[in-house]
């Protein structure tokens, strides 16, 4: 009697299971498709831009400057140019340096000598920024702010669009 | 059952506090081999569904979903043409007393009918019996109007040139760099672009692309005056220096295309060079 | 754990016999196919869901990458369907879904048509289900002008004008579809776009519960 009912249970439970598998298999076969479709972005990876010319470097000074490059941007299906702005001057050891106008606190931009001379100021939280672009403890920002990849080919410097950390500044 | 006073309820909801009634209803109502949806039925369901959507997804794999050139409302010559399930009613709106000042005939008219008496079905076939011996006015009616739909959709079909619809298609698009400062763009312009297109691309159901041609300039200077095909003699008019100029032209897009096509896909990882190696 | 969260929910709400009745309910014979082959017909109701479903998640994922707008709606068709991963079948998924649903709702409606099933008591469900027939194919006009493309621009004009040619109010009726009196365009787009995927799957959503919970109540129409 009771082994009649464990065999009814185990029959029972069999459905289920393979009422899930066959579940899961639709499922899957609908959904997985669409899954790789939704994380694309993730898989097609960062692409490298090609490097823009700037400014020659006879124009570089120790006083940063502002300056503005067009880049091509492929935004999925959507081709446009955009402008991108850098600091560029010599620090202290007589290397350029071209840094991304992007605050390291919460993404505002920040300008020139505005505030205080010789200081990079973000307005949004007041976030300062020495004149090699290293942050002022005290204030907001956690990082220096961060520099564009550049090149230098016959006297003319070329900045990729693509900025990254200080890294040991 | 419990009622009045006697009722509790869980905090001040409606819900019957105590065990509750879940047994099925008893379905004894068709006798036979009944057996519960969950897991039993489902799952014969489901397998019948599985086995559609592995047919499906083969379908889907088989056939990439078509896509046209961009809308452009001047394409001249373009035959319009619904999704297959709708070429019954495009179809109908051909017939004579269906069309022009009979028009609402074929668009609000028949359909409004049809469609109206398939709505409203239950309240004109009334009687108790269900089989279709026992109605055969709705049955007729029913198998008129399918097969009417099924031959109109038939006749509708037939009567499209697929082949020249497939050149609107992306996957036969072609696309060159075509070079406006070329001394051969205006030549081109002038005597050529109204048939071929604004970048050689052809025009369907007109005049085919002229890129990949199997011409040198030679060729090409003699087709533009003898003709070639459908093409008519003396479409071009002007110098002989012009003619040069424009056979030039031609070569040059022509080549440029392949040699930019080669160049892109090797030295950039851009879209353009995932495009041509598709 | 979960057993004691279901009671606490239950003890609340009083779900069970929500799900029992659905669960358990007793389905006839004549409607099994595996008791009686020719019952496949029956699987064309539940078929027809079951594409309408792939429809929904398809869509949803589609307008990730999709713009209503006429500059940049072809253009993320074709980068959606080339360029992102997958993008041929989940676009491929929708765009043969759609003639699939047609063809499974035909066959649905011809099945309880000449069963006669949708008579007394069912004229309701019958009527629900024409309906939702007529959304069905709404969802299709208005999906076949999305991508753009020439072959949508040209069918739409001509849908428009049908629409036209109805007397009285086809001026009226045109120019609220296409959102101008005299353009197919920008507006239009975003006007089909809108219906396509906002207000027919609300009224199919509705339409569909409908039929379903009219389903429960009577249970399916006996055999012949």
């Amino acid at each position: 009697m009771s082994n009649k009912k464990n065999n009814q249970v185990s029959r029972r439970q069999f459905l289920n299971y393979t009422l899930t598998g066959v579940g899961g298999f639709m499922g899957a076969a609908l959904i997985a498709p669409m899954v790789g479709f939704a994380v694309d972005p993730l898989l097609k990876g960062e692409k490298s831009g090609d490097f823009v010319y700037v400014l020659d470097v006879d124009e570089i000074t120790e006083t940063p400057q502002k300056v503005s490059f067009q880049v091509d941007q492929t935004d999925g299906w959507y081709e446009s140019k955009v402008e991108k702005n850098a600091f560029v001057f010599y620090d202290s050891n007589g290397d350029i340096l071209a840094l991304s106008p992007v605050c390291t606190h919460l993404g505002c931009t920040v300008d020139w000598a505005t505030e205080k001379e010789n200081e990079f100021f973000c307005p949004c939280h007041d976030g300062r920024y020495n004149a090699e672009g290293e942050n002022i403890a005290g204030t907001p920002p956690t990082e220096p702010l961060h520099e564009y990849t550049f090149k230098v080919e016959e006297g003319k410097l070329y900045l990729s669009p693509e900025t990254h950390a200080r890294g040991g500044a | 059952m419990q009622k009045g006073k006697g009722m509790k309820f869980v905090g001040d909801s409606r819900i019957k506090v105590g065990p509750k009634q879940t047994i099925p209803k008893d379905y004894s109502e068709y006798p036979g081999r009944t057996e519960p949806f969950w897991p039993n039925f489902l799952l014969k369901e489901w397998l019948v569904g599985a086995v559609f959507l592995i047919g499906f997804l083969c379908l889907v794999a088989a056939h990439p979903s078509p896509l046209e050139i961009k809308a452009d409302p001047n394409t001249s010559g373009y035959i319009p043409l619904p999704d297959w399930y709708f070429l019954f009613l495009y179809e109908l709106l051909k017939y004579e007393y269906a069309a022009a000042e009979y028009v609402v005939i074929g668009t609000i008219g028949i359909p409004g009918l049809a469609f109206g008496a398939l709505l409203l079905a239950p309240f004109l076939d009334t009687k108790p019996g269900r089989r279709p011996t026992q109605r055969p006015i709705a049955v007729i009616l029913m198998l008129l109007a399918v097969t009417s739909v099924i031959w109109l959709t038939y006749e509708s079909a037939s009567a499209v040139n697929w082949e020249e619809r497939a050149e609107y298609s992306v996957a036969n698009m072609t696309e060159v760099e075509v070079d406006t400062d070329h001394a051969g763009y205006e030549v081109y312009a002038n005597n050529c672009m109204s048939c071929h297109g604004d970048s050689l691309q052809g025009v369907p159901g007109m005049a085919p692309e002229l890129i990949g041609l199997p011409y040198d300039a030679e060729a090409i200077k003699d087709i533009a005056q003898n003709g070639i095909g459908e093409m008519p003699a003396d479409m071009f008019s002007g110098t002989d220096e012009e003619l040069n100029q424009l056979a030039e032209f031609i070569v040059a897009t022509n080549s440029d295309g392949e040699g930019s096509e080669g160049e892109s896909s090797g030295s950039e990882s851009s879209n353009e060079g995932e495009d041509s190696s598709e | 754990m979960l057993n004691k969260i279901y009671d606490w929910i239950d003890e609340r709400l009083d779900v069970t016999p929500i799900w029992r009745d659905i669960a358990d309910h007793e389905v006839p014979e004549h409607v099994n196919p595996a008791h009686h082959f020719s019952a496949f017909v029956y699987c064309f109701g539940g078929l027809t869901f079951f594409v309408v479903v792939i429809q929904i998640l398809s869509g949803m994922f589609l307008t990730m990458y999709y713009v209503p707008d006429i500059e940049n709606a072809w253009e993320s068709v074709r980068y959606l369907q080339t360029e992102v991963a997958h993008g041929q079948i989940v676009r491929g998924m929708h765009h043969w879904g759609a003639s699939v649903v047609i063809v499974m709702i035909f066959l649905h409606t011809l099945r309880v048509f000449f069963q006669g099933a949708y008579k007394k008591p069912r004229e309701l469900n019958w009527i629900v289900g024409v309906l939702l027939f007529f959304v069905i194919l709404g969802l299709g006009f208005t999906g076949y002008l999305l991508p753009w493309d020439n072959k949508a621009f040209f069918a739409t004009q001509v849908g428009l004008e049908i629409a036209e040619s109805v007397p009285f109010i086809g001026t009226e009726i045109k120019t609220l579809l296409a959102g101008d009196p005299t353009i197919v365009g920008a507006q239009t787009l975003t006007r089909f776009f809108a219906i396509h995927v906002f207000f027919l799957p609300a009224v199919l959503f509705g339409l569909l519960a409908a039929h379903f919970i009219m389903i429960r109540r009577q249970g399916i129409s006996g055999p012949l």
